[in-house]
């Protein structure tokens, strides 16, 4: 198994967010994590990506236990993320946010960057290489030398995205990535997420937009109130009855 | 016409540098060249402290202390052991590094105010065993007689020798400083700083980058030291105090955080200002609080936010100039353009 949950629990005080949740992920597929505001989507994001210790259970990633591992760690393992409200470095260009997520897989030695000019300039150009290919793939590499968070919100997502990738993930980790923006952008950010996955890269998406998650995911776990209510592929969930019932129930009553 | 900008800053530099190298000739008194000295000692924990606060964000207010550290360890080693400033200077700048590391410990756990809160305790705690450690530091009374250095036989015991070493000591920490912050290392310090929670998730060693900007900062402070035990040949507690700190704290925020350049105008102008406001005695210190709040509301980012605030209308101005001078009228240049 490339990715699995097994019995994940998070307790904040009395408060259950997340109620013994076990699933796995698949190798290569974008697999989607739905539910109503709430029910817990944001933590599970937090403890796969080193954010929250779970109080229980266990995260195995490509066989090894990564279950609490801090955050840096987590990342050099091999995930990425995104922030569901944009986190952007905000004294840094477009270009420099990116350059920062390729820190960790430097090959140079902290010593010689820090006072080899010579290596220094090869790494920072090395890097530069690399973070305008990613600029052009997501489209930005226009505003590589703005400041980022002068950028609109649509653009800052795609860097965001961008950053993400820079660490060379196995399996990424985006929280919302179709929050704030219109349709066009939501069409074009599918047409990104499929791009990024035939590169090889695994998808985990935590989304409210359901054209997205229905249009794009293979695979879907539904959560409420900390507990997983439903899984399958696309047609499979829609029907089920406690997912309408919990979820888009709610909706068509409206 | 694009050759201009060059030209002009390599003629800019070279006035510069020959004003730097000539000045102990053309000060009136060696207390001149000994205020110069001061203000060379205070750009290198002034850069040690922009590094920390201003790049890293970290809350380095125990650089006095640190200050301390060096200019005990080479005093200590002068005295105890006759070892001269080649010697000691590298001692120093280790065992600043390892105190700053050791300061920065707290950085792990607490942030922004209560961290400045912990390291100004850490500058105290520091002061207080240099005072009451009697038999290895001299205690108040500190330590004397700190020898001059000497290079193959010539003696640097003037003011106007040891500026030239001073000299060579600014330029090298601020090239230094240069090159660790601009690759990787800088970046992940503005990493942290800008949002100490995102920077983990870009597979920043957060924890790891907070220590080592205390220990880059402890590092200058160290050479500081060295260098100030043997250019004063007498140090003792009380010019490491907590004031001291806080005065290393304003030269940088007055001069600019996050920019090196800041830190060296800021340690020239605050000490000299101070000395030409002697005069006036108690007075010296309104006019010097009315200068800091002038600069904390008016360009809350330094004196180096004066030029970038005055940037466009430099290259305004030039523009202007220059089309005067090549003939061309403004509505034809924008057409080219």
């Amino acid at each position: 198994m490339f990715l699995e949950l097994e019995h994940l629990t998070m307790k904040f005080g009395g408060l259950v967010a997340v109620d013994d949740i076990s699933f796995s992920v698949n190798k290569g597929e974008i697999h989607g994590l739905i539910g109503p505001n709430g029910s817990g989507k944001t933590t599970i994001f937090n403890m796969l990506s080193g954010y929250y210790k779970p109080t229980s259970g266990k995260i195995v990633f490509e066989g090894k236990n990564i279950t609490g591992l801090p955050a840096h760690k987590v990342t050099q393992a091999g995930f990425a993320r995104t922030f569901q409200n944009l986190r952007l470095f905000k004294s840094m260009t477009v270009l420099e946010n990116v350059m920062v997520s390729m820190g960790h897989l430097a090959k140079t030695q902290l010593l010689n960057v820090m006072f080899n000019p010579i290596a220094a300039q090869k790494e920072n150009d090395l890097f530069t290489e690399k973070a305008m290919k990613l600029l052009d793939l997501l489209d930005i590499r226009q505003y590589a030398h703005n400041l980022a968070v002068s950028l609109p919100y649509g653009t800052q997502r795609r860097v965001e995205i961008a950053r993400a990738l820079a660490t060379e993930p196995k399996i990424l980790l985006l929280d919302e990535p179709a929050a704030g923006l219109n349709e066009v952008e939501t069409n074009e950010l599918a047409e990104i997420l499929t791009t990024i996955r035939q590169s090889g890269i695994t998808i985990f998406l935590v989304e409210h937009d359901m054209k997205l998650v229905m249009g794009s995911c293979h695979e879907i776990t539904v959560i409420d109130y900390g507990k997983k209510i439903a899984e399958g592929d696309c047609d499979c969930v829609r029907s089920d009855p406690r997912v309408i019932e919990a979820y888009l129930g709610k909706e068509e009553d409206l | 016409m694009k050759k201009n900008p060059k030209t002009l800053k390599l003629i800019l530099f070279s006035i510069a540098g020959i004003a730097l190298l000539i000045f102990p000739l053309l000060a009136k008194n060696s207390y001149q060249v000994h205020i110069l000295n001061l203000v060379g000692i205070y750009m290198m924990l002034s850069l040690g402290l922009n590094i920390a606060m201003g790049y890293a964000g970290q809350m380095n207010l125990a650089m006095g202390a640190l200050w301390a550290v060096g200019a005990y360890t080479a005093g200590l080693l002068n005295q105890r052991l006759g070892l001269s400033l080649w010697l000691t200077l590298p001692c120093a700048i280790v065992a600043g590094g390892l105190v700053g590391g050791f300061v920065g410990l707290p950085a792990l756990k607490v942030r922004a105010h209560y961290l400045s809160i912990v390291t100004i305790g850490l500058n105290e705690v520091i002061n207080i065993i240099l005072v009451n450690e009697t038999k290895l530091t001299g205690g108040v009374d500190g330590i004397s007689k700190i020898a001059k250095p000497a290079l193959f036989g010539f003696k640097i015991n003037t003011e106007q020798r040891y500026y030239y070493l001073i000299l060579i000591a600014v330029i090298a920490t601020f090239l230094i400083s240069r090159q660790i912050l601009s690759g990787r290392v800088g970046r992940n310090f503005r990493a942290i700083r800008d949002d100490y929670k995102t920077a983990p998730a870009m597979g920043v060693n957060a924890g790891f980058y907070k220590l080592l900007a205390f220990i880059i900062s402890g590092c200058f402070a160290g050479a500081a030291g060295a260098l100030y035990a043997h250019l004063n040949a007498y140090i003792s507690p009380d010019i490491f105090e907590h004031k001291t700190t806080l005065f290393i704290m304003t030269l940088t925020m007055v001069g600019g955080l996050g920019n090196l350049n800041g830190s060296l105008i800021g340690s020239f102008i605050l000490p000299v200002l101070q000395e030409y406001l002697r005069a006036i005695q108690d007075w010296q210190y309104v006019v010097y609080g009315l200068a800091i709040m002038v600069v904390v509301l008016f360009v809350p980012g330094g004196l180096m936010q004066v030029f970038t605030l005055l940037k466009p209308y430099v290259t305004m101005l030039t523009s202007r100039f220059n089309k005067l001078k090549s003939g061309t009228t403004v509505g034809e240049d924008s057409n080219v353009s």
